[in-house]
């Protein structure tokens, strides 16, 4: 029973290539940046407050992994990625009860339980293509300019993110079972995604404070470190990995004892 | 065990009861017509009938299968075709595409068939559709897998008479065929065409079950009599008669007793021309809906649906 898979995965196609396209785009406008800012980058950090560097986890800003940290990963792929996942999930099951596709998905011999795992497993759609097209532009990007980017730190700040995304989606499955519009499920999974992200930001600002943060998902992944230092926290991955599995599982019983 | 079994099945959402105590069996290879005005209950059985909601009380079993375990009623969905009311399709797909994807699901051995009598533009996407071509995809789904029970909700929706007639004699072959067929309707008149029998709801509650037949025998015979001049009141009615009009030497009423007995009355007057008939079930269902109603605006509307021999 692939039906569904086949079909959300299908579906998830066209948002992902147009998001791959906007990396693009922004990847050739910080490369371009990157060769005249890698000069001038102690007077253009001097002009920032140092919580702003605090916030984003942005250091060694004058190497290309560092500025690529920065740049494209802290905000780019944490914020608007992790969004975009907490959007998607959002939408898998609260859309299709509102339009009652769900009524027409579930007068097939299908479960609900399979109904929910193959939309989220459909996510290897936008998760492949994601990483792939992203990775290989950054790569491509940082040869063109002259420079070189490490291809295993690479590889493993997108790998690593996987888990990471997979949160804010499972977020945004969980608002999507609860509740009964898309509009809302989104606007709450979108909102909660970037408040627990700002929650991590600020709370790494005061060592007093740290704990806040620590029910964010961003506080277990961490750009700057494998980029830059190459340290790749796989228990932060397993706690993703777990966060993940015990939301798709809350939202799954949600959903089987709903009424749609 | 009939094909759908409701026992005192009741959804409430806070003080209203959707459903209250609904009891019906529906039986092998019959059309079953659930009726009643907009608003009365009916997709709310059905979509109970599917375990898309739970019941607050009572229960059904649909093929075999308890409403209340899910898993066995996922198991019995192989033989079951539904049409919705709202159909939510892949608006992006194009007809083929979607009953592609259906087939992946429940198999498809009698779709060339149903394309043959029932034609969306396959080619086209979904969102392109009128609601007519919706319907019709619609039916095609519902039917492809060649199921024992297809439950449908207001099936003709949509479509145009031409295409309603065609699926009221597809439905009449499939039912000869052995498929047994649970159809909700406001309409009376096509519930009366092609229904076996019916059960007709109103604000949730199950106010008659009734072969077609019977109830149109309960219900009396609509009389029509054009006498050569008109003859007094009290020589020409009888107690049998009832709702009567008289309008010069024209007279109509309902008859309520045994038609003979009627024969035998009218030939001793002079009558130039006659007609004895089923009423419509539109008349059944003002008696049944009665007094209450009157003020009720879905019950108008569903009325007015079908004003065929409007006898008042």
């Amino acid at each position: 029973m692939t039906a569904i898979l086949r079909l959300e995965s299908r579906k998830r196609i066209r948002s992902s290539v147009v998001l791959v396209v906007v990396f693009a785009l922004l990847s050739a406008l910080y490369f371009s940046m990157f060769p005249s800012i890698e000069e001038d980058i102690e007077e253009l950090m001097e002009g920032f407050p140092d919580f702003f560097f605090d916030l984003f986890g942005i250091e060694a800003l004058h190497t290309i992994e560092g500025f690529i940290a920065a740049e494209i990963y802290s905000f780019f792929w944490v914020v608007l990625v992790g969004i975009y996942f907490a959007y998607i999930g959002a939408g898998l099951i609260a859309g299709d009860v509102r339009d009652r596709k769900m009524d027409l998905t579930l007068s097939n011999p299908v479960s609900r339980e399979s109904v929910a795992l193959q939309k989220v497993a459909a996510l290897w759609t936008p998760l492949v293509l994601l990483n792939v097209g992203v990775a290989v532009i950054v790569y491509i990007g940082a040869i063109v300019i002259g420079e070189h980017i490490d291809p295993v730190a690479l590889t493993m700040v997108h790998l690593l993110s996987v888990p990471y995304l997979l949160v804010c989606a499972a977020i945004g499955l969980v608002a999507s079972v609860i509740f009964d519009r898309a509009r809302s499920a989104r606007a709450m999974a979108l909102s909660l995604v970037f408040v627990l992200w700002l929650l991590d930001g600020i709370s790494q600002l005061d060592p007093d404070f740290e704990w806040a943060g620590v029910l964010s998902p961003s506080r277990y992944y961490d750009e700057t470190a494998i980029l830059v230092r190459e340290e790749y926290a796989y228990p932060d991955a397993v706690v993703l990995l777990v966060a993940f599995l015990v939301l798709l599982g809350v939202a799954t019983v949600i959903f089987t004892r709903r009424d749609i | 065990m009939a094909p759908i079994e409701i026992e005192d099945l009741t959804k409430r959402y806070g003080d209203l009861a959707a459903n209250d105590a609904v009891v019906f069996d529906v039986e092998r290879g019959e059309i079953f017509g659930y009726l009643g005005p907009n608003g009365a209950g009916k997709t709310t059985t059905i979509r109970l009938l599917l375990g898309l909601i739970k019941p607050t009380a009572g229960t059904a079993t649909v093929l075999g299968a308890d409403i209340r375990d899910r898993r066995a009623l996922t198991g019995v969905k192989t033989n079951i075709g539904y049409l919705p009311d709202t159909l939510g399709f892949e608006e992006r797909l194009t007809g083929t595409q979607v009953l592609d994807h259906f087939a992946r699901m429940r198999g498809d051995e009698r779709r060339a068939e149903l394309l043959d009598l029932f034609r969306p533009p396959l080619e086209k996407p979904v969102e392109t559709y009128s609601s007519g071509n919706k319907r019709m995809l619609g039916i095609v789904q519902a039917f492809m897998h060649d199921p024992d029970l297809v439950i449908m909700d207001e099936p003709t929706s949509g479509l145009d008479p031409l295409k309603q007639d065609r699926l009221h004699q597809f439905l009449e072959a499939e039912r000869d065929a052995g498929t047994t067929i649970f159809l909700s309707s406001h309409v009376l008149s096509e519930v009366q065409r092609v229904c076996d029998r019916v059960g007709i709801i109103r604000a949730g509650k199950l106010i008659a079950l009734e072969n077609i037949d019977d109830l149109l025998t309960q219900s009396g015979k609509n009389v029509w009599v054009h006498l050569e001049e008109p003859v007094e009141n009290a020589r020409f009615l009888t107690d049998d008669m009832i709702d009567v009009e008289v309008t010069g030497a024209t007279i109509q009423f309902t008859y309520t007793g045994d038609v003979k007995t009627l024969l035998a009355h009218l030939v001793q007057f002079e009558i130039v021309d006659a007609d004895i008939g089923d009423p419509q079930l539109d008349d059944i269902f003002k008696h049944y809906y009665g007094d209450e109603g009157e003020t009720d605006a879905t019950n108008e509307d569903a009325t007015r649906e079908d004003t065929t021999a409007e006898v008042e």
